[in-house]
């Protein structure tokens, strides 16, 4: 197996975003890697079943996503797989890692296309094995074919908890409950209106869920988790006009084994930002982006461009487009060929297309008042056990940014980077100094980006010397 | 269907092929996967996308492996924190 490889792109994430971009680059004759942590490309939107015979094998978005693959190999482009980025360097030079070691990428140019996760917020009870992600029971259903428990809750807020919804049930699971936090989803019928092309995917989602007349309570959030050892119940309750949890309208869903809780969608910025790039904090988009012009994908960073989620929570479409534009514009750059006209017929698809999902990520924000939940014992950063009174702690004594919140009580140094904590913690010092989510900022990764041993650091380095 | 044999701390476990090895375990009913840094808390798996690094596992002798990530193969040796 190649361990270096020397290309004029290097494309970090083959989902939507990264096919398209590596099948744009790669068309226009360059050299172009595109690398992703999985070992099966399509990244979250075009997750791929493990096994052959699953019931999601044959769905249109499985089928879809092997066709991406498809366009983008026989463009030229080179997929190397299960090859996580943990390091990049000017040069370029990426670092990343395989099952057998060190591998080393040389590019002129880098497109991240690193897409999004699940957006979290803590709650009491949260972290009780059993207690995940809505999308970690999707990933479960549509590559294993498992549901995430005998007898799941989905709560949250967001119109990907239907998807998943679906999922689950497909996957064979039992939705005890599905709770929305908006009370109403009537606000979405102006959006729906000026978006008939969403009309058929919409239908296609709901009519599962409401076929297999699963309850659906709206207006009600999770207070609570409760178990010995693994969640066994969940406390709701009702949102009050000033969108604070009722505790005096509490109630009890028991006899469960699984809870999924999720707010949409956060950019996974890791690599853009070390890479010294900007990013906006935007509310519309899934908090902090990475910054980059619209008609050609580049970032503040000479040599960098950024293509999908990263950019912006938007969905699959202009993940689509964002990627072609980044393409284009990259092997432009190298070629000193002129890609502007079709670059701007694409810009402007993309505004277009973005536009429903900015309003539903406007609709379905988490709510301000569950902050108000957490206890001072309840966990906020999972990876260092850090709780919400050690943090508060540290506000009261002056911190009132992400980055002094993190030097004095680790949150957010574990090996997930503040992935999961990150938007608690946000959230705990806007709730409790005032500040704006510009001004508590983000916290910043350090290289590794991801864990790995100290063998393949010494690798890496020596093929850099080398 | 073709079923794999692994073993998760030592206790024997058919699988289907085309799982994950987290998939295996929840299906199993054995989904405390490790105990936390300060205070011990039982953890399981919880982004299913290899991002959180909650579900750290030794796999054929190979530690710090996410479960959620890796699809199990015949005669797989899991070991939890409890091995």
């Amino acid at each position: 197996m190649k361990r270096r490889h020397t290309c004029d792109i290097v494309v970090v994430g083959a989902g939507p975003a990264g096919l398209s971009a590596g099948q744009a680059a790669a068309e226009k004759g360059l050299d172009v890697v595109v690398v992703d942590a999985n070992s099966h490309p399509g990244g979250q939107y075009y997750m791929q079943p493990l096994g052959a015979g699953s019931a999601f094998a044959t769905s249109a978005q499985v089928m879809r996503g092997k066709a991406r693959v498809r366009s983008a190999k026989a463009a030229g482009a080179k997929i190397l797989l299960a090859t996580e980025v943990w390091g990049a360097f000017p040069g370029f030079v990426l670092h990343a890692r395989d099952p057998d070691g060190a591998v080393c990428i040389e590019a002129k140019s880098i497109i991240v296309a690193t897409g999004a996760h699940d957006r979290v917020q803590a709650f009491p009870g949260w972290t009780l094995p059993g207690v995940m992600t809505p999308g970690a029971a999707q990933r479960l259903a549509k590559t294993s074919g498992v549901p995430p428990g005998r007898r799941t809750v989905l709560a949250g807020s967001g119109p990907f908890l239907l998807p998943v919804a679906g999922a689950i049930l497909k996957a064979g699971g039992t939705l005890v409950e599905v709770v929305e936090a908006r009370s109403s989803l009537l606000p979405m019928l102006p959006l729906l209106a000026v978006h008939p092309d969403k009309w058929p995917e919409a239908l296609r989602l709901l009519v599962p869920v409401l076929a297999a007349r699963i309850r659906l309570r709206f207006g009600d959030v999770v207070v609570a988790a409760a178990g010995e050892e693994r969640v066994r119940e969940v406390e709701l309750a009702p949102l009050d006009a000033d969108g604070r949890p009722d505790l005096a309208r509490r109630r009890v869903v028991s006899d469960i084994d699984s809870l999924l809780v999720g707010f949409g969608f956060q950019p996974q910025i890791e690599l853009t930002a070390v890479l010294g790039c900007r990013h906006h904090f935007d509310d519309d988009a899934g908090g902090w982006c990475c910054t980059v012009e619209r008609d050609c994908g580049a970032t503040d960073m000479s040599g960098v461009y950024a293509a999908g989620e990263v950019c912006g929570v938007s969905g699959a479409v202009p993940a689509a487009l964002s990627g072609r534009i980044a393409g284009l514009a990259a092997a432009g750059q190298l070629l000193d060929e002129e890609t502007v006209s079709e670059r701007r017929t694409l810009a402007r698809r993309l505004q277009r297309t973005r536009g429903f999902a900015r309003g539903l990520n406007r609709l379905f924000m988490p709510p301000d008042g569950l902050i108000g939940l957490l206890s001072d014992e309840t966990i906020i950063c999972r990876c260092e056990d850090v709780t919400a009174g050690e943090i508060r702690g540290e506000i009261a004594g002056g911190m009132d940014t992400i980055h002094g919140v993190k030097l004095w009580t680790r949150a957010g140094m574990g090996p997930c980077q503040a992935r999961v904590c990150g938007w608690s913690l946000a959230r705990l010092v806007a709730e409790e100094t005032g500040n704006s989510m510009e001004e508590i900022g983000f916290s910043r990764p350090r290289m590794p980006l991801r864990p790995v041993p100290l063998n393949v650091v010494r690798d890496s380095l020596q093929q850099m010397d080398g | 269907m073709r079923r794999l044999r692994i073993t998760i701390d030592g206790v024997s476990l058919d699988v289907p092929p085309g799982t994950t090895v987290a998939a295996a375990m929840i299906e199993a009913g054995r989904i405390v996967i490790h105990r936390s840094i300060r205070l011990e808390h039982p953890r399981g798996m919880f982004c299913g996308m290899g991002i959180c690094f909650a579900c750290l596992l030794t796999v054929n002798g190979r530690p710090d492996v996410r479960a959620c990530l890796t699809e199990v193969t015949d005669g797989m040796v899991v070991e939890t924190y409890r091995s």
